[in-house]
C-alpha cells in the first residue's frame, strides 16, 4: 500500500514549506520507517531525530496528524487511511525540518531545582523500602523519558515562557515527595511564583500526549494541595 | 534566526485532536464570555424566553464544568477527566430539559 506524508521542512536558508513524499507501507511500517525510507530512496536532506527505535528514548517525539507522537512507536496503519501530516514538537525552536532544540526543556528542569539535592542529614545510601507509600507514588510519576512531547502539547507554554511545563513540575513534585531531597525551600519559591503552579489551567494535554503513560496534570495538581500550606509556611 | 512553532488556531491543523479536557476548558471559557452578553440582554427585558434558555443552560454549562475542575482539584483521579467532562455535558442538558419542562408561570 502506498501512503502520503506531509512533511514539514524548514532550515535557517530555506523558507517554511510542506513537501509530499509517497512511501510503500505494510501493516507494521511505523512513521519512523517511512522518514528512514524517504531519507534514503527521495530526499537525503531531510532532518529528523531518532536513537533507539524500539520506544524508549523518545528522541523521535513528533506531531503526527496533529498529535504529539513517537514516530517509532506510531504505525502508518493506525494512522486512518489519507496523508500523513508530520511536523516538529511545538514551542520548541527549530533547527531543521523536524529537528529541535531541547534546551528549553533542560532550562525549564533547571528553574525548578529538578535534580536531587540531598539533605546534610540523609544516609549516603538509601534505606527507604520501596513498598512505603512515599516510594509508590513517587514511582508513579518516576518514568519520564524527557521527550518533551508535555511541553509541545501544552498551551500554557505557547503564552508563557516562563511556565516550568509539565514534566519540570513532574519533576519537581517526585522530589517534593521525597524525604532525602533537601532542595525543598529554594524549588517551593519558583512553584509558589505567579508562573509556575498558578499557571496550569488543568487541560490535560500533557497527559493525554504522555508516551509512558504518566499524569503530569496530577502531579501538579498534588503539588497545588500542598501549596496553601507551603504558603502559610512562609 | 530562531524559530518557534505553536498551534496555530486560525487552520484546521491547528485543532486536530484537540483533547476532552482542552474542550472542556473552552467551553468552560467561552460560556463565561456568552454569558456576559447574555445577562446584558436579560437585564434589558427577562421575559425574552429565547434569553431566559440561553442563559440557564450557559449557566448550568459554566457551573458543572466548574464543579468538574474543583473536583479534580480536590483529589478525583485524574484518569476520570473525561468522564467527568460528558457527565457535566450531560447533566447540563438533563437538568436544562427538566427545569425548562416544568414551567412555573
Amino acid at each position: 500500500m502506498t501512503r502520503t506524508l506531509r512533511v514539514f521542512r524548514w532550515s535557517a536558508d530555506t523558507p517554511e514549506r510542506v513537501e509530499d513524499y509517497r512511501v510503500s507501507s505494510g501493516p507494521d511500517t511505523t512513521v519512523l520507517d517511512a522518514l528512514v525510507d524517504i531519507q534514503r530512496t527521495q530526499d537525503p536532506t531531510l532532518a529528523f531525530r531518532y536513537a533507539c527505535r524500539v520506544g524508549m528514548c523518545g528522541s523521535c517525539a513528533m506531531v503526527v496528524n496533529g498529535r504529539e507522537r513517537w514516530a517509532c512507536r506510531t504505525r502508518l496503519a493506525s494512522l486512518g487511511d489519507g496523508p500523513v501530516s508530520v511536523r516538529p514538537l511545538y514551542h520548541f525552536p527549530l533547527l531543521r525540518d523536524l529537528v529541535v532544540d531541547m534546551a528549553p526543556f533542560v532550562e525549564k528542569l533547571r528553574a525548578v531545582g529538578a535534580a536531587l539535592t540531598p539533605r546534610p542529614d540523609a544516609a549516603r545510601y538509601d534505606q527507604g523500602s520501596s513498598a512505603a507509600p512515599e516510594r509508590q507514588e513517587i514511582d508513579q510519576a518516576i518514568e519520564c523519558i524527557g521527550c518533551g512531547m508535555c511541553l509541545s502539547a501544552c498551551t500554557i507554554v505557547a503564552h508563557n515562557a516562563r511556565f516550568p511545563g509539565p514534566a519540570a513540575l513532574n519533576r519537581a513534585f517526585t522530589l517534593e515527595l521525597d524525604s532525602r531531597d533537601g532542595g525543598q525551600q529554594a524549588r517551593w519559591r519558583v512553584l509558589l511564583s505567579d508562573d509556575a503552579l498558578a499557571r496550569c489551567h488543568g487541560q490535560g494535554n500533557c497527559t493525554a500526549v504522555c508516551p509512558m503513560g504518566l499524569a503530569p496534570m496530577r502531579s501538579i495538581i498534588r503539588l497545588r494541595q500542598r501549596a496553601p500550606l507551603r504558603l502559610l509556611r512562609r | 534566526m530562531s524559530r518557534v512553532l505553536k498551534r496555530e488556531w486560525t487552520t484546521a491543523e491547528g485543532w486536530r485532536d484537540t483533547k476532552a479536557g482542552m474542550w472542556a476548558w473552552l467551553i468552560q471559557r467561552a460560556a463565561a464570555v456568552v454569558l456576559l452578553v447574555v445577562v446584558a440582554v436579560h437585564l434589558v427585558n427577562p421575559f425574552r424566553r429565547g434569553v431566559q434558555a440561553a442563559l440557564l443552560l450557559l449557566v448550568l454549562v459554566h457551573a458543572l464544568l466548574g464543579v468538574r475542575a474543583v473536583l479534580l482539584d480536590f483529589g478525583l483521579p485524574v484518569r476520570w477527566h473525561r468522564a467527568l467532562f460528558v457527565l457535566a455535558l450531560v447533566l447540563s442538558a438533563g437538568i436544562f430539559a427538566l427545569v425548562w419542562a416544568w414551567r412555573w408561570y
